[in-house]
């Protein structure tokens, strides 16, 4: 159910201000514990511990996962606050995958 | 070479941890060590004072020091984006990540007994400064993803083995403080069906 809304939200976003939206990818790292990164994403994007395993799971699995999509100043944002955290992080325009 | 049981939680939103004194002595010395490394990076070049005052670096390329790349890493693949970005954050990042190390070298330094006790807020900051660490360590030991046979196989009198015993350890000790918190976390979520 959360990850339809997302897309809604994110698809009427996109309508209304005729951006492309961008996204913030997580990519794997030795170091991280997986709880660790599972608390962050949980403690920083509010997602429950379902969502939040799930993409832990991505990054460790396929070396990288989207946790994040909107303007480019949100995901500047969320980048900056998942490096404060020691996540490997980075953001790039959503069309460019 | 752990006698401390961790973290664990008491009670509603209270963390505590008993240190003996020599894991706090290793404790503290980790957490001086980020702090100085991330003193090297301040910007002393920086002539205009009223950037300075805003948080606007000359840094414009990334830290040559492989622990200092991964402790403030570019945010965009793209050079150009990278370096804008890093102008304008970096010295944000390095004054947080500092703060948290300062926090839990405080908390050390003010307790006699051994005994930490943080609220939620300086259980972040722990988090954070004991990940920093991990960080730091995991690039001097060249952690690898899949396997660290070179590290578990380390002859005893290679000093990298102690080096290796201080980073498993940390790890440890931030997985008890996370469990203690994601038991918080459950509990604030207990209504909510997925």
């Amino acid at each position: 159910m959360v990850k339809i809304a997302d897309k809604v939200e994110e698809e009427i976003r996109a309508i209304f201000s005729g951006d492309t939206p961008w996204v913030t990818i997580v990519w794997d790292d030795p170091v991280n514990l997986q709880t660790y990164v599972v608390y962050v994403f949980m403690e920083l994007f509010n997602y429950s511990k379902a969502r939040a395993t799930e993409l832990m799971l991505q990054v460790h699995n396929d070396g990288k996962a989207i946790v994040s999509s909107g303007t480019r100043e949100e995901m500047e944002h969320d980048v900056a606050r998942l490096h404060e955290y020691g996540l490997w992080a980075t953001l790039q325009r959503g069309d460019q995958l | 070479m752990s006698t401390t049981e961790g973290f664990k939680r008491h009670g509603n939103h209270s963390y505590i941890a008993e240190f003996a004194s020599s894991e706090k002595e290793v404790l503290l010395n980790l957490c001086e060590q980020i702090i100085e490394l991330l003193a090297e990076r301040i910007d002393h070049g920086q002539e205009d004072p009223l950037a300075a005052m805003v948080g606007i670096t000359s840094h414009d390329s990334p830290p040559e020091d492989e622990v200092l790349h991964r402790l403030l890493p570019n945010a965009y693949a793209d050079q150009v984006d990278a370096s804008e970005f890093r102008r304008y954050t970096e010295s944000t990042l390095r004054a947080k990540k500092q703060a948290n190390a300062i926090s839990m070298r405080i908390h050390l330094k003010s307790s006699d007994d051994g005994i930490i006790d943080l609220d939620h807020d300086s259980a972040n900051a722990w988090l954070g400064a004991i990940n920093d660490i991990r960080l730091a360590l995991g690039v001097r030991l060249k952690v690898e993803n899949n396997s660290n046979e070179h590290l578990e196989l380390l002859s005893p009198d290679d000093p990298l083995r102690g080096v290796y015993a201080v980073y498993t350890w940390m790890g440890w000790l931030q997985e008890t403080l996370l469990s203690a918190l994601i038991d918080d976390a459950d509990d604030d979520e207990s209504n909510i069906k997925i």
